[in-house]
């Protein structure tokens, strides 16, 4: 059966890095209504670093992972950039994701 | 003086990684009196500025803004103050909006010459970022700009052509 803490103060919440995702992503879901549409992938990449975060605090990341990671937090900024170069590096983004899925 | 102007002018980048140093009231004081300056339309100054240096109020606003990277020693929110504005049609309310970007970059400038990164930030809920700094009805956040010292600063971004973008006489 599932458990929920309520007990949780919102000073506490606040300061939970699940719950800053969750915020991340709700406040971004309103914002791709109007930004340039590349900003979702933007979004979505620094979601996905902000989750790898999430992931070593709990034990759960990889060497694979960190690399992933490192190679999120040099190319994100690219789009700012040239929109070309910030798409070749979502695609190396998913060719290294399906390294670590083969190996596995 | 000119040449000057346009050193600072292509110096500035967008810094989205600080170090944690704090940054002299005074220089803060500056930056904001920098936009104070800009031009506006019939001058009406349609714009007020909160600056925010409380990291707890920081972090609470960055919850909200997807477009805020690093993490800044501190926030400038400018905003549209309706009242100053008020008998604008809608072109004129968007008069209003390049009036307070032009205040961005005259603040973002100085911080540059004052050694101080800074990035513009558009991308933020503007309803949240309201109610978190109890605005009044009549106040719209429009724009932020981070400011701290850079962790390094970032290469200039290619621009386009001179002769790609200028026009002389006809288009």
């Amino acid at each position: 059966m599932r458990r929920w803490c309520i007990t949780r103060s919102t000073e506490e919440l606040i300061k939970d890095e699940h719950f800053k995702l969750l915020a991340f992503l709700i406040t971004s879901a309103r914002g791709c209504v109007e930004e340039p549409h590349l900003y979702g992938s933007l979004r979505l990449v620094d979601a996905a670093s902000k989750l790898i975060d999430i992931m070593r605090s709990e034990g759960k990341t990889s060497e694979e992972l960190e690399k992933l990671q490192k190679h999120i937090e040099e190319g994100k900024h690219l789009l700012m950039h040239s929109e070309e170069d910030f798409i070749k590096f979502l695609d190396e983004l998913v060719k290294e994701l399906v390294k670590i899925v083969k190996k596995s | 003086m000119s040449t000057l102007v346009l050193e600072v002018i292509k110096g500035r980048r967008s810094v989205r990684s600080f170090k944690p140093d704090p940054i002299p009231e005074e220089h803060l004081k500056l930056i904001l009196e920098a936009g104070l300056w800009a031009p506006s339309g019939g001058n009406a100054q349609p714009w007020e500025f909160v600056l925010v240096r409380e990291k707890q109020v920081i972090d609470k606003i960055r919850l909200f803004s997807p477009g805020l990277f690093g993490d800044p020693y501190a926030l400038i929110v400018l905003c549209v103050n309706k009242n100053r504005i008020k008998r604008r049609d809608e072109s004129g309310k968007q008069i209003a909006l390049m009036d307070v970007a032009m205040a961005a970059q005259n603040m973002m400038l100085e911080a540059y010459y004052l050694g101080v990164g800074s990035c513009p930030i558009a991308s933020f809920n503007k309803t949240a970022i309201k109610e978190l700094l109890d605005m009044p009805d009549h106040v719209d956040p429009v724009l932020m700009v981070s400011l701290g010292y850079p962790e390094k600063w970032p290469e200039p971004p290619k621009r386009r052509p001179f002769e790609e973008v200028v026009h002389y006489e006809k288009y």
